[in-house]
């Protein structure tokens, strides 16, 4: 066996600390002097050797955020999207082993990442197939209640503006001042071949959710988009409806809790404190 | 759930099947005669409808987990929130098996998706040892630890993989997954001798064994072998798989197949190959009994 009992005489041992905060750097850094002295040749340039492991690891990664975000793969190519996907990989790796919620931080790599500013939609359209990704991939009810109407009608009227609501959880919120939707939509498998979009056709707020078996992206007005994404993220209805006033003051508030709540959108609510 | 295949138990010593995306459909709807499915726990902790089909199947078959994201050979603590999550999935579907393996992905935060090398020291010894230890508590169950898949060899190794493997199993009472592919793909990227690898390994802690394709690269001019577990067994692998069975006996053994899954009846295939040479070693066995 290649194996010897002693480790080899003009070597400093590393603590097993070191050895792996070193072999991370040189996979991600590409620093990899200091970790190849530690390792041995056995006919083959230790280099060649860590370049095995740092191939598979940016390979599998970057297949990893192309499934999800299959869209904006398409918008940029294969090639740009794999070298954007390594640039991302290096500065923001995994941090757990669960790869499915891999890739949050991508829209807004994206956003500063400067080969990508002359296609200012992609980190609002990366923002979208996260959202649709993350919908897909979460508890598909089973859990998840929506809230018993009974109990929300037995609620005192002077209570109403200091309620919190907790929501869906696989529900997201989007807007950007590109027409996301719609390229996302002619990307979609079975989508009509993309048309010629018109990138100044204005900008959408959108609702991702799982729903059955599927994930809907619906369109919002403004007022609505503002009502929902405040009580998301967890401001008072009181607070929320403000929100969605500005957005349009002559807004139907009272509609438009009743639409929430056939889009069984809350599932519990606490009151203010 | 199927009280015959619960926490710690061993399936039967026959050829089982990855479970794998492309092939749940069909594989729910014709049941084929599956004695187990192998799937990677980490594919099922975001619950969802991905869960519900392994439910579904766990009703039929015994399920057996081969974890991923453990990291047991990572110099810091293990990470106690991916513990927790697979003890709920465990608690959940009962595994007839659960196995790791011996290596590491974790520094400093940063999951790096790789089964990546460990230094066999005195020091990772005492490293991983502990992690098993620390699993095998919160499981209420044994695990079993597998031989990697090595493209390097530290200089300061001091102890051969074969025996800090039988060390491990010393020391924390875990059995070992003899993966016959991972043995020749190592021997043969650094220099070693497999069937002297084999030799090394305590027969009675070998709880099951993987069998897999791997590829052929050209690295520098020189041919290295790449666990990619993309295609058919390679003809000296179940030649080494024969002589693993010889000393080990017919041990539960599972055919993986990861990228490029072929159609589901070349997979089938596959494991009925490995069943044929299971048959053998138990014939051999009851043949050894009866003398």
């Amino acid at each position: 066996m290649a194996f010897s009992r002693r480790p080899e005489l003009e070597m400093v041992m590393l603590a097993l600390h070191d050895l792996q905060r070193l072999f991370k750097d040189g996979l991600l850094a590409d620093d990899e002097e200091t970790i190849l002295a530690h390792v041995a040749g056995d006919g083959l340039d230790p280099q060649a050797r860590l370049a095995i492991y740092r191939h598979h690891v940016l390979t599998t990664l970057t297949t990893t955020l192309e499934s999800a975000f299959p869209v904006v793969c398409q918008l940029v190519n294969k090639r740009f999207f794999a070298y954007s996907a390594d640039a991302f990989i290096r500065q923001h790796p995994p941090a757990g082993p669960c790869l499915v919620e891999y890739g949050a931080l991508f829209p807004e790599f994206l956003e500063g990442f400067p080969p990508c500013q002359g296609h200012p939609y992609l980190p609002d359209v990366a923002r979208l197939e996260w959202a649709v990704h993350q919908a897909a991939q979460a508890a598909q009810v089973a859990e998840v209640r929506p809230l018993d109407r009974a109990r929300f009608d037995a609620i005192p009227l002077d209570d109403l503006p200091g309620l919190r609501f907790s929501m869906e959880p696989t529900l997201s919120y989007v807007s950007s001042p590109w027409p996301v939707d719609k390229i996302w939509r002619t990307h979609q498998d079975g989508a009509e071949p993309p048309e010629l979009l018109d990138l100044s056709a204005g900008g959408t707020c959108l609702e991702v959710r799982a729903l059955g078996d599927g994930v809907s992206v619906r369109v919002l007005d403004p007022a609505a988009y503002a009502l929902r994404h405040a009580l998301a993220v967890g401001v008072t209805i009181e607070k929320a409806a403000g929100e969605a006033l500005a957005a349009d003051p002559s807004y139907d508030l009272i509609a438009a809790i009743q639409q929430l709540l056939q889009d069984q959108l809350f599932t519990d609510f606490t009151p203010s404190i | 759930m199927s009280a015959n295949y619960g926490p710690g138990s061993r399936p039967d010593a026959r050829a089982g099947i990855g479970l794998r995306a492309p092939h749940v459909g069909e594989l729910l709807a014709t049941r084929p005669a599956v004695p187990w499915f192998e799937v990677h726990p980490e594919n099922y902790m975001m619950g969802g409808a991905t869960l519900a089909s392994l439910e579904t199947a766990r009703r039929d078959y015994p399920v057996s987990f081969h974890g991923v994201g453990l990291s047991l050979g990572s110099a810091g603590k293990i990470d106690r929130r991916h513990l927790e999550r697979l003890k709920t999935l465990a608690d959940r579907i009962e595994p007839c098996l659960v196995s790791e393996h011996l290596s590491w992905s974790t520094s400093g935060g940063a999951y790096l998706n790789h089964l990546l090398p460990l230094p066999y020291t005195d020091e990772t010894l005492a490293v991983v040892a502990s992690h098993i230890h620390e699993v095998q508590e919160s499981l209420g169950q044994s695990i079993l630890i597998e031989n990697p898949s090595s493209y390097l060899r530290f200089r300061q190794s001091t102890i051969p993989e074969p025996e800090f493997l039988a060390e491990l199993a010393r020391r924390t009472g875990c059995g070992l997954l003899c993966d016959v592919n991972n043995i020749y793909v190592t021997a043969w990227n650094l220099g070693l001798d497999a069937i002297a690898y084999l030799g090394a390994l305590p027969t009675a802690t070998v709880g099951e064994m993987h069998l897999a394709g791997h590829a052929r690269n050209d690295a520098d001019g020189q041919t290295i072998l790449i666990d990619d577990h993309g295609s058919r067994v390679a003809p000296p692998v179940w030649t080494l798989y024969h002589e693993a069975l010889l000393r080990f006996g017919p041990v539960p053994t599972l055919i993986e197949w990861d990228t490029d899954i072929p159609e589901l009846p070349i997979l089938l295939a596959e494991a009925r190959t490995a069943d044929g040479f299971l048959e053998a070693a138990r014939a051999r066995d009851g043949h050894a009994r009866a003398a």
